[in-house]
């Protein structure tokens, strides 16, 4: 067992807690509470963080990226989570799909599309596959209700196809530069073998983005509706071949089904965002002060500081060891596990910190409000209750064999 | 002795503002602007219109023109109007119990001055102002041990047949929409209460600062040099004992529960995944099982705790145990219902988060009921010292 990080492990967690402290922090919590959703993103800090590396962290050296390992992946995720969990989530959003391209991708797309989002510091990656009546469908598809799941349309006419239909609750939608479209190619297929993946460019013809969504919490993480009326698509953008689109996961060395990466990434981010509630947790405490003296005087107090560190620091230790095992190829559903532990956790830290703060009634802090907020968030856009499903009948096929 | 039947006139009141929450309240408040926690306002054409099927007046004793609503009734019209919407529930609850105690508490020339306008203005609200600006009221660190004796900072002194009262308060329920409100202020002879109207020179009244962390009407008062009337003295102390008194800001807490648990039982009913509605699913029934599980044991502690508001003889005769029933709901409803809302959300996944869609208010309504006054984390340290029979000499100021 050796828990030590390497140099540029080391180096790279500082980079993004210096970020985090010094450009994140202070323009979080005024993006959080602006009215409308166009007013919670802010392009300056996606340059600022590009520029770091932030946003090619995933993409391989050989196309200009950082190439960096799961562990480096999670320990930024988490630095940067610690001043947004947002932000880091804007930027780890491209490192998803930065995988899916190095994985999924032909030569000729790597360089048609990798090198122009290397270039970019504006340049962000977004996925379509939740439309308006297939959510958990896509992700846990009935047995016995095979044509469930996404509708969008995709036909082939000579070197085009031709998408039709939307998609829904898009991370990136309104920012993103190109996405992974899933489209049901074969209708009468099940959804495994009917449905294609496609690289769409924001430009595409026909393509345009609709509802932008404002959601109570992640709100600089933008997020909306996707339109497709008569798409056209080259052939050459197809990822793969026609009718596999779980390919993302296959072709990237999971064969159990799983997000190899999605997983570590939400329990990272959880992870963040507990550290950012412990150290606020324990200012507060040993500042603030009831009857004279600091909160920190009282054993009910101390008791959830406890609570708060001792689950924060159990998460720390199943993201660490989920890193290490993708970078070391080991199997195991303990990625899937890691993010629906975080759920919990990232909730229970949260709650904890605001009831820290909020003894002091309407003068609650905003700070560990907006983290409550937050960390309802994995409850929703991550499917809590389906993911759980999925790990378990992952941990059921693992028993089998 | 044991009855659980509700009285045909309550189960008539039930019925009434049920239908007046669907026709009146939700067409207006469940808007998808007003969702928008950062658009919230006041629904005035709402109350006034509650008021005219007598909720502003619903305490009021009869013999003063009021309806006469006792504290169990009071509760099952405050669950149905915050399931329509919080904001409405809090004011009326707030203007009806203050009819109550303060025009109960009047002498009969106040009653003959303040009376007449209240019955016939259904805008006129009314406001108990005894909270002042970085008030320590927490029990926290006192737990079991002493606290000082409080003296208010807001004083009235005596100038001929006037008191001239200064100071400030914050965090008034009820402050942007009351008419007539009862001041505490510091005498040479202790606190007292004293009637203002809301037109008194020297009086400013300002919402409540962002965030917006309350349900209804919350704001500031200024008093400088205001001239109160002598005849404007009431006869009664600002501080309610909270463990006794009735718990309608819990029923209030209860009927976000039931609107989160209402639009999520309606939406498992038609939305399908994976082959069928998902109310089929397990793990959704199971969701809504212990959804509907909470409700109804939070309404069991609430209306008991309401009956025993109104009836003190079964604590004299050890029918009901020694202790702060309402508190005792309070800390319940307000963890159960934050889980409640919180799960039924769950239910509508990504539309669960969305400012235009109605769960992220129940949850945030409901977060709001967990922090109000001193939390839930204090709360438990008065049942705690009540288990015990510890006496305070010196009584805590009420807790909102």
């Amino acid at each position: 067992m050796d828990f030590s990080l390497s140099n540029e492990q080391r180096n790279w967690q500082m980079t993004a807690r210096k970020f985090a402290e010094e450009q994140i922090k202070p323009i979080t919590l005024d993006l959080d509470e602006a009215p409308h959703a166009h007013g919670t993103f802010d392009w300056d800090i996606v340059e600022k963080g590009s520029k770091l590396g932030f946003r090619t962290m995933a993409v391989p050296k050989e196309f200009g990226g950082e190439g960096t390992d799961y562990v480096t992946q999670a320990l930024v995720m988490a630095e940067l989570a610690r001043g947004d969990s947002a932000i880091s989530k804007t930027f780890s959003q491209n490192w998803k799909w930065s995988h899916l391209i190095s994985a999924a991708c032909n030569d000729e797309q790597k360089e048609r599309f990798l090198r122009p989002f290397v270039a970019d510091h504006r340049f962000l990656l977004g996925k379509g596959i939740t439309e308006p009546t297939a959510g958990s469908d896509n992700r846990l598809p009935p047995k016995d209700a095979p044509k469930s799941g996404l509708k969008l349309r995709a036909e082939r006419h000579g070197d085009q196809w031709i998408l039709n239909g939307e998609k829904c609750f898009i991370a990136n939608a309104p920012v993103g530069k190109l996405f992974f479209i899933d489209a049901r190619t074969d209708p009468n297929a099940p959804l495994r073998q009917g449905t294609t993946m496609f690289l769409v460019p924001y430009d595409t013809p026909g393509f345009r983005i609709g509802k932008v969504f404002n959601k109570s919490g992640w709100r600089f993480y933008r997020n909306g509706e996707m339109i497709f009326e008569n798409a056209r698509v080259p052939h050459i953008n197809v990822v793969g071949q026609v009718g596999t689109s779980d390919m993302k996961t296959a072709l990237a060395g999971d064969r159990t089904g799983g997000d190899l990466f999605g997983d570590l990434e939400l329990a990272a981010n959880a992870l963040g965002v507990c550290d950012d509630a412990c150290e606020q947790a324990m200012k507060h405490a040993r500042t603030a002060k009831q009857g004279g003296q600091v909160l920190f005087e009282q054993q009910n107090v101390q008791l959830k500081i406890n609570k708060m560190n001792m689950l924060t620091e159990a998460l720390r230790s199943m993201v660490m060891r989920v890193a290490w095992e993708h970078d070391h190829k080991v199997h195991s559903a303990n990625a899937g596990l890691a993010m629906n532990y975080s759920t919990d956790v990232i909730q229970e830290v949260t709650e904890l910190n605001l009831e820290i703060h909020g003894g002091a009634g309407a003068r609650v802090a905003r700070h560990a409000e907006k983290l409550v907020r937050d960390a309802f968030i994995w409850s929703h856009l991550a499917g809590d209750t389906v993911q759980r499903l999925k790990v378990a009948a992952r941990l059921a096929r693992m028993a089998a064999h | 002795m044991y009855n659980l039947h509700l009285s045909p006139e309550q189960l008539e009141f039930r019925d009434t503002v049920r239908d007046f929450v669907e026709d009146e309240v939700k067409p207006v408040t469940l808007k998808a602007d007003r969702l928008d926690l950062s658009d919230r306002t006041l629904p005035v054409e709402v109350l006034r219109k509650a008021s005219q099927i007598g909720l502003r007046t619903l305490a009021l004793p009869e013999d003063l023109g009021g309806v006469g609503a006792d504290a169990l009734t009071s509760c099952i019209v405050t669950e149905e109007l915050a399931v329509g919407d919080t904001d409405v529930a809090a004011v009326l609850a707030e203007t009806s119990a203050l009819g109550q105690r303060l025009f109960g508490a009047m002498t009969p020339e106040q009653r003959e001055r303040f009376g007449a306008a209240f019955l016939e203005d259904d805008d006129y609200h009314l406001a108990l102002a005894c909270r002042e600006p970085d008030d320590d009221s927490a029990l926290g660190i006192n737990y079991h041990r002493p606290t000082a004796e409080m003296r208010l900072a807001t004083a009235a002194a005596r100038d001929g047949d006037h008191w001239i009262v200064n100071g400030a308060k914050d965090c008034i329920a009820n402050a942007t929409v009351a008419k007539l409100i009862a001041v505490e202020a510091q005498t040479d002879k202790g606190a007292a209460l004293f009637l203002v109207p809301r037109e008194s020179v020297g009086l400013t009244i300002t919402e409540q600062p962002e965030p917006r962390w309350y349900h209804g009407s919350c704001g500031r008062l200024s008093l400088e040099g205001v001239r109160v009337p002598a005849a404007n003295l009431l006869g009664i102390s600002g501080a309610l004992d909270p463990g006794r008194a009735a718990p309608l800001a819990q029923a209030l807490n209860l009927g976000i529960g039931r609107a989160a648990y209402e639009a999520a039982l309606e939406y498992a009913g038609l939305r399908v995944q994976g082959g069928r509605r998902i109310v089929e699913h397990q793990a959704i029934g199971t969701k809504l099982a212990e959804i509907a599980i909470r409700l109804d044991i939070a309404r069991t502690a609430i209306w008991r705790a309401a009956w025993a508001s109104d009836h003190p003889g079964p604590f004299a005769d050890r029918s009901l145990p020694d202790l702060p029933l309402t508190t005792i709901a309070k800390v319940f409803t307000a963890e159960t219902i934050y889980r409640a809302a919180k799960d039924a959300a769950e239910c509508f996944g990504a539309m669960g988060v969305m400012r235009d869609m109605p769960l992220q208010k129940y949850i945030h309504d409901a977060l709001i009921c967990l922090h109000t006054g001193d939390g839930n984390a204090d709360d438990k340290l008065r049942i705690a010292e009540a288990l015990v029979n510890h006496r305070r000499t010196q009584p805590m100021l009420a807790a909102e």
